[in-house]
Protein backbone atom coordinates (compact mmCIF):
# COMPACT_ATOMS: atom_id res chain seq x y z
CA UNK A 1 0.00 0.00 0.00
CA UNK A 2 0.94 3.26 -0.91
CA UNK A 3 0.44 7.11 0.32
CA UNK A 4 1.67 8.50 -2.84
CA UNK A 5 -0.97 10.16 -4.19
CA UNK A 6 0.37 10.26 -7.89
CA UNK A 7 0.49 6.30 -7.32
CA UNK A 8 -2.94 6.57 -6.50
CA UNK A 9 -4.53 8.68 -9.04
CA UNK A 10 -2.41 6.65 -11.76
CA UNK A 11 -3.66 3.41 -10.42
CA UNK A 12 -7.08 4.64 -10.28
CA UNK A 13 -6.82 6.07 -14.04
CA UNK A 14 -5.74 2.47 -14.90
CA UNK A 15 -8.56 0.41 -12.96
CA UNK A 16 -10.44 3.07 -15.47
CA UNK A 17 -9.16 2.26 -18.44
CA UNK A 18 -9.06 -1.55 -17.66
CA UNK A 19 -12.90 -1.40 -17.04
CA UNK A 20 -13.63 0.69 -20.07
CA UNK A 21 -11.99 -1.70 -22.49
CA UNK A 22 -13.83 -5.12 -21.19
CA UNK A 23 -16.31 -6.21 -23.39
CA UNK A 24 -19.36 -5.10 -23.57
CA UNK A 25 -21.33 -8.46 -22.10
CA UNK A 26 -18.98 -8.01 -18.86
CA UNK A 27 -19.39 -4.31 -18.36
CA UNK A 28 -23.17 -5.15 -18.05
CA UNK A 29 -23.09 -7.81 -16.12
CA UNK A 30 -21.13 -5.64 -13.80
CA UNK A 31 -23.65 -2.63 -13.93
CA UNK A 32 -26.28 -5.56 -12.99
CA UNK A 33 -23.67 -6.01 -9.63
CA UNK A 34 -23.65 -2.76 -8.64
CA UNK A 35 -27.46 -2.38 -9.02
CA UNK A 36 -27.84 -5.25 -6.62
CA UNK A 37 -25.30 -4.26 -4.42
CA UNK A 38 -26.60 -0.50 -4.51
CA UNK A 39 -30.62 -1.63 -3.78
CA UNK A 40 -28.89 -3.68 -0.89
CA UNK A 41 -27.18 -0.99 0.43
CA UNK A 42 -30.39 1.02 0.41
CA UNK A 43 -32.58 -1.42 2.08
CA UNK A 44 -30.23 -1.17 5.03
CA UNK A 45 -29.78 2.69 5.55
CA UNK A 46 -32.26 4.05 8.31
CA UNK A 47 -34.16 7.28 6.63
CA UNK A 48 -32.39 10.05 8.26
CA UNK A 49 -36.39 11.64 9.49
CA UNK A 50 -36.40 8.51 11.23
CA UNK A 51 -36.38 9.82 14.95
CA UNK A 52 -34.85 12.74 14.33
CA UNK A 53 -36.63 15.44 16.30
CA UNK A 54 -37.49 18.47 13.77
CA UNK A 55 -38.42 21.67 14.50
CA UNK A 56 -41.22 22.79 11.68
CA UNK A 57 -40.62 26.87 10.97
CA UNK A 58 -43.58 28.72 11.56
CA UNK A 59 -45.52 30.42 8.60
CA UNK A 60 -44.79 34.14 7.96
CA UNK A 61 -46.85 36.12 10.15
CA UNK A 62 -47.78 33.05 12.65
CA UNK A 63 -47.46 33.54 16.28
CA UNK A 64 -45.84 31.45 18.47
CA UNK A 65 -47.76 29.55 21.00
CA UNK B 1 -31.89 -9.20 -12.78
CA UNK B 2 -29.82 -8.68 -16.13
CA UNK B 3 -29.84 -5.90 -18.90
CA UNK B 4 -29.58 -8.57 -21.23
CA UNK B 5 -32.76 -9.69 -20.73
CA UNK B 6 -33.79 -6.52 -20.94
CA UNK B 7 -32.40 -5.65 -24.34
CA UNK B 8 -34.02 -9.05 -25.33
CA UNK B 9 -37.08 -8.11 -24.86
CA UNK B 10 -37.16 -4.79 -26.36
CA UNK B 11 -35.71 -6.58 -29.20
CA UNK B 12 -38.58 -8.67 -29.64
CA UNK B 13 -40.79 -5.33 -29.34
CA UNK B 14 -38.89 -3.98 -32.26
CA UNK B 15 -39.25 -7.51 -34.25
CA UNK B 16 -43.27 -7.48 -33.41
CA UNK B 17 -43.66 -3.96 -34.33
CA UNK B 18 -44.38 -2.51 -31.26
CA UNK B 19 -41.59 0.07 -31.26
CA UNK B 20 -39.55 1.60 -33.97
CA UNK B 21 -36.40 1.26 -33.75
CA UNK B 22 -35.20 1.89 -30.35
CA UNK B 23 -31.61 3.26 -29.01
CA UNK B 24 -30.46 2.71 -25.13
CA UNK B 25 -29.13 5.98 -23.45
CA UNK B 26 -28.40 6.86 -20.63
CA UNK B 27 -26.15 5.65 -17.61
CA UNK B 28 -26.39 1.95 -19.27
CA UNK B 29 -25.57 3.47 -23.16
CA UNK B 30 -22.48 5.52 -21.92
CA UNK B 31 -21.44 2.22 -20.80
CA UNK B 32 -21.29 0.55 -24.16
CA UNK B 33 -17.92 3.22 -24.23
CA UNK B 34 -16.62 3.66 -20.58
CA UNK B 35 -16.39 2.11 -17.33
CA UNK B 36 -19.49 0.72 -15.98
CA UNK B 37 -21.35 3.29 -13.64
CA UNK B 38 -23.52 2.59 -11.18
CA UNK B 39 -27.33 2.96 -12.27
CA UNK B 40 -30.54 2.02 -11.45
CA UNK B 41 -32.72 2.22 -14.02
CA UNK B 42 -32.58 1.77 -18.11
CA UNK B 43 -33.37 4.31 -20.82
CA UNK B 44 -35.08 3.32 -24.02
CA UNK B 45 -35.21 5.39 -26.69
CA UNK B 46 -37.75 4.74 -29.09
CA UNK B 47 -40.40 7.01 -31.39
CA UNK B 48 -43.57 5.92 -29.61
CA UNK B 49 -47.03 6.21 -31.44
CA UNK B 50 -49.18 9.01 -30.71
CA UNK B 51 -52.72 9.03 -29.48
CA UNK B 52 -54.99 8.86 -32.77
CA UNK B 53 -56.06 12.80 -33.49
CA UNK B 54 -53.43 14.45 -31.20
CA UNK B 55 -49.79 14.46 -30.40
CA UNK B 56 -49.99 12.72 -27.05
CA UNK B 57 -46.90 9.64 -26.91
CA UNK B 58 -49.55 6.32 -26.26
CA UNK B 59 -47.31 4.31 -24.41
CA UNK B 60 -50.56 1.34 -23.99
CA UNK B 61 -49.05 -0.67 -27.01
CA UNK B 62 -45.61 -0.92 -24.87
CA UNK B 63 -47.57 -1.12 -21.45
CA UNK B 64 -50.06 -4.02 -23.07
CA UNK B 65 -47.05 -6.21 -24.65
CA UNK B 66 -45.05 -6.12 -21.43
CA UNK B 67 -46.88 -6.36 -18.61
CA UNK B 68 -48.69 -9.91 -20.98
CA UNK B 69 -44.88 -10.75 -20.83
CA UNK B 70 -44.55 -10.36 -17.13
CA UNK B 71 -43.67 -7.09 -16.72
CA UNK B 72 -44.69 -4.98 -13.74
CA UNK B 73 -45.39 -1.15 -13.33
CA UNK B 74 -43.67 1.12 -11.23
CA UNK B 75 -44.61 4.34 -10.91
CA UNK B 76 -43.17 5.51 -14.21
CA UNK B 77 -40.93 2.73 -15.17
CA UNK B 78 -41.96 -0.79 -16.13
CA UNK B 79 -39.90 -3.54 -14.49
CA UNK B 80 -38.29 -5.99 -17.13
CA UNK B 81 -36.03 -8.97 -16.01
CA UNK B 82 -35.48 -6.41 -12.38
CA UNK B 83 -35.01 -3.66 -13.82
CA UNK B 84 -37.17 -0.52 -13.97
CA UNK B 85 -37.16 0.76 -17.78
CA UNK B 86 -37.98 3.94 -19.19
CA UNK B 87 -39.59 4.52 -22.63
CA UNK B 88 -38.90 7.99 -23.70
CA UNK B 89 -39.65 9.46 -27.20
CA UNK B 90 -37.11 11.48 -28.33
CA UNK B 91 -37.98 14.68 -26.79
CA UNK B 92 -35.42 17.41 -28.97
CA UNK B 93 -33.82 17.82 -32.44
CA UNK B 94 -30.62 16.62 -30.90
CA UNK B 95 -32.25 13.21 -29.39
CA UNK B 96 -33.87 12.61 -32.94
CA UNK B 97 -30.41 12.67 -34.43
CA UNK B 98 -29.34 10.24 -32.15
CA UNK B 99 -31.84 7.73 -32.71
CA UNK B 100 -31.46 7.87 -36.28
CA UNK B 101 -27.36 7.73 -36.20
CA UNK B 102 -27.78 4.94 -33.19
CA UNK B 103 -25.64 1.79 -33.95
CA UNK B 104 -25.52 -1.98 -33.44
CA UNK B 105 -23.49 -3.36 -30.63
CA UNK B 106 -23.64 -7.45 -30.00
CA UNK B 107 -23.86 -8.32 -26.37
CA UNK B 108 -22.43 -11.89 -26.17
CA UNK B 109 -24.20 -12.82 -29.65
CA UNK B 110 -27.65 -10.28 -28.92
CA UNK B 111 -27.40 -7.69 -30.93
CA UNK B 112 -28.18 -3.81 -28.90
CA UNK B 113 -29.21 -0.67 -30.50
CA UNK B 114 -27.25 2.42 -28.51
CA UNK B 115 -25.91 5.73 -29.29
CA UNK B 116 -23.13 6.51 -30.77
CA UNK B 117 -20.68 8.18 -27.81
CA UNK B 118 -20.37 11.31 -29.82
CA UNK B 119 -24.37 11.87 -29.52
CA UNK B 120 -24.54 10.33 -25.85
CA UNK B 121 -21.49 12.88 -25.06
CA UNK B 122 -23.43 15.85 -26.89
CA UNK B 123 -26.87 15.12 -24.96
CA UNK B 124 -25.05 15.06 -21.63
CA UNK B 125 -23.85 18.23 -22.90
CA UNK B 126 -27.61 19.06 -23.46
CA UNK B 127 -28.74 18.15 -20.46
CA UNK B 128 -25.96 19.67 -18.41
CA UNK B 129 -26.93 18.36 -15.13
CA UNK B 130 -23.79 17.91 -12.57
CA UNK B 131 -24.08 13.85 -13.11
CA UNK B 132 -24.43 14.50 -16.96
CA UNK B 133 -21.30 17.18 -17.05
CA UNK B 134 -19.12 14.43 -15.14
CA UNK B 135 -20.54 12.32 -17.70
CA UNK B 136 -19.34 14.25 -20.31
CA UNK B 137 -15.90 14.44 -18.08
CA UNK B 138 -15.68 10.83 -18.32
CA UNK B 139 -16.25 10.66 -22.30
CA UNK B 140 -13.58 13.56 -22.88
CA UNK B 141 -10.72 11.95 -20.57
CA UNK B 142 -11.84 7.76 -22.40
CA UNK B 143 -11.01 9.56 -25.46
CA UNK B 144 -13.65 7.77 -27.01
CA UNK B 145 -14.92 10.83 -29.17
CA UNK B 146 -14.52 11.38 -32.76
CA UNK B 147 -13.23 15.18 -32.57
CA UNK B 148 -14.99 16.25 -35.90
CA UNK B 149 -17.85 14.46 -35.63
CA UNK B 150 -18.67 15.43 -32.08
CA UNK B 151 -18.12 19.01 -33.48
CA UNK B 152 -20.15 19.01 -36.43
CA UNK B 153 -23.37 17.58 -33.65
CA UNK B 154 -22.63 20.72 -31.38
CA UNK B 155 -22.55 22.79 -34.55
CA UNK B 156 -25.61 21.67 -35.75
CA UNK B 157 -27.64 22.00 -32.02
CA UNK B 158 -26.49 25.15 -31.20
CA UNK B 159 -24.32 23.72 -28.48
CA UNK B 160 -21.12 25.01 -29.18
CA UNK B 161 -20.98 27.99 -26.90
CA UNK B 162 -22.46 25.17 -23.79
CA UNK B 163 -19.40 23.63 -25.10
CA UNK B 164 -16.75 26.59 -24.65
CA UNK B 165 -18.35 27.16 -21.42
CA UNK B 166 -17.41 23.66 -20.43
CA UNK B 167 -14.40 23.83 -21.70
CA UNK B 168 -13.34 26.82 -19.66
CA UNK B 169 -15.06 25.37 -16.84
CA UNK B 170 -13.39 21.69 -16.63
CA UNK B 171 -10.86 21.30 -19.33
CA UNK B 172 -9.13 24.26 -19.37
CA UNK B 173 -5.16 23.22 -18.39
CA UNK B 174 -5.51 20.34 -20.95
CA UNK B 175 -6.53 22.06 -23.99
Amino acid sequence: MSFDLQKILESKRALRRDLAARPVAEKLRLLDALRERELAIRGRIVHPAAGVLREVPRSYGEKKK
Amino acid sequence: MSIKEVITVVNSMQADGVIEPYAIGGAVGATFYLEPVATLNVDIFAVIESVPGSLIANPKRIYDYLTARGGTMEREYIVIAGWPVQFLPPGTPLVEEALKEAVVRDVDGTPARVFTAEHLAAIALQTGRAKDKARLLQFVEAGVLDAARFQAILARHGLVAAWQKFERQFLGDEL
